[in-house]
């Protein structure tokens, strides 16, 4: 079952009233939407720890929710926090490639939330900051490759992903 | 996967939440504001004009902008306690600009060598800052809760607009007292405050809301 709008937006206002029957199936859902959220930002080993970070935020801070407006964008910020916040714990990954997923495949619900999608996050950033952090923080390669991939220097390739992490922790709620 | 993470944990866990309401905050910086405002009338005593019902233009320049600035950036400090994508307050910035207006002029008129009130009244200007900076302080505290509650994208941010939001109502509230009407002493003491209350903001509250 695909998670929408107003379905989650029905089950946050009744989880924050206490439900625990609707907290089960939100977590559930928003888990699910977290996993494609997700899913080619970060090494998919470590998707599942990312989306169980996300859940705790999620329950930790369900009472910043303001039931008066959309729910997806909320849960999109809470996502995009913990998700700058892994990469700026210097996360690397070990994996050596990333899945192929097809965005074709995605559902319509998808496609219009691809505003608050982390790739427009990274569309906000100059392309070299984004660029490195794809390269280092997301795909997992070492500074060597990162540096053949990009063209730029050691030094630059440091200086980027230091400032490009700081940009993008400016800029979680821009869409 | 976490060790020890399961969802039927936070299900489990799960109590009633009170959600996030912006009138709610708002009405309670408010209500901090009026208490300090009348404390200050208490301790300190009103303006003359304002109490004889005519106030000075200057005073009520100042007063508006001052609530402009602090009304400006407490919203966006408020708004930030319910992070959304999307959702970009942008008001602080005007606020800012606008509030920027006698800083300026005290440095024009300053460069023309009128400067004696503000110098000569050194003690009343470090006066007000430090009101300024008691008032500021009591009303940072329902924003500061605000933002621990909340969930805040951007806690430097959120450091700077508290300070610069605290240090305006503040200012406000001490304005009340104030007998002064020059603009250089308006622009480099209320700065002051303003500027003081921000830097604290920015060095203080991220480590109290990063979450």
């Amino acid at each position: 079952m695909i998670a929408n709008e107003e379905g989650l937006r029905r089950l946050m206002r009744l989880s924050q009233g206490g439900d625990k029957q609707a907290y089960a199936i939100l977590l559930e859902q928003c888990g699910a939407w977290l996993a494609r959220y997700y899913r080619q930002k970060i090494a998919p080993d470590a998707i599942d720890d990312l989306v169980q970070e996300t859940l705790m935020s999620l329950h930790r801070k369900r009472a910043s929710y303001d039931p008066s407006r959309p729910f997806l964008p909320w849960l999109a910020a809470i996502a995009r926090y913990r998700w700058v916040d892994r990469l700026r714990q210097g996360y690397r990954n070990e994996a050596d490639s990333i899945d192929n997923h097809d965005p074709s495949e995605d559902s319509h619900e998808e496609v219009v939330a691809a505003k608050i999608s982390i790739d427009r996050l990274l569309d906000l950033i100059p392309a070299s900051q984004s660029e490195a952090i794809r390269c280092m923080k997301i795909e997992g390669l070492s500074i060597a490759e990162t540096c053949q991939r990009t063209g730029q220097s050691e030094a630059l390739v440091k200086v980027n992903i230091h400032r490009g992490l700081k940009r993008l922790s400016a800029l979680v709620e821009s869409e | 996967m976490k060790q020890g993470f399961s969802l039927d944990d936070l299900v489990n866990d799960l109590e009633p939440v009170r959600p996030f309401n912006m009138v709610r905050a708002i009405a309670s910086v408010g209500a901090i504001l009026a208490a300090a405002a009348a404390l200050i009338i208490l301790s300190k005593g009103m303006r003359a004009d304002v109490m004889a019902g005519d106030p000075e233009p200057m005073f009520l320049i100042r007063a508006g902008l001052l609530l402009l600035l602090g009304g400006g950036c407490g919203w966006a400090v408020l708004s930030m306690a319910s992070p959304a994508v999307g959702k970009q307050g942008q008001s602080w910035k005007m606020a800012l600009a606008a509030a920027a207006l006698f800083p300026l002029a005290a440095l024009v008129i300053a460069m023309t060598g009128r400067v004696e009130v503000a110098m000569s009244n050194m003690r009343y200007g470090l006066d007000c800052m430090a009101f300024s900076g008691i008032g500021g302080l009591a009303t940072a505290i329902p924003m500061v809760l605000s933002l621990r509650r909340g969930a805040p994208t951007n806690p430097e941010r959120a450091g700077w607009l508290t300070g610069v939001a605290a240090g305006g109502l503040g200012a406000f509230a001490y304005g009340l007292h104030c007998p002064f009407n020059d603009v250089v002493y308006i622009g480099v003491w209320y700065s002051l405050a303003v500027g003081v209350c921000a830097l604290l903001g920015r060095l203080i509250v991220p480590r109290l809301i990063r979450w």
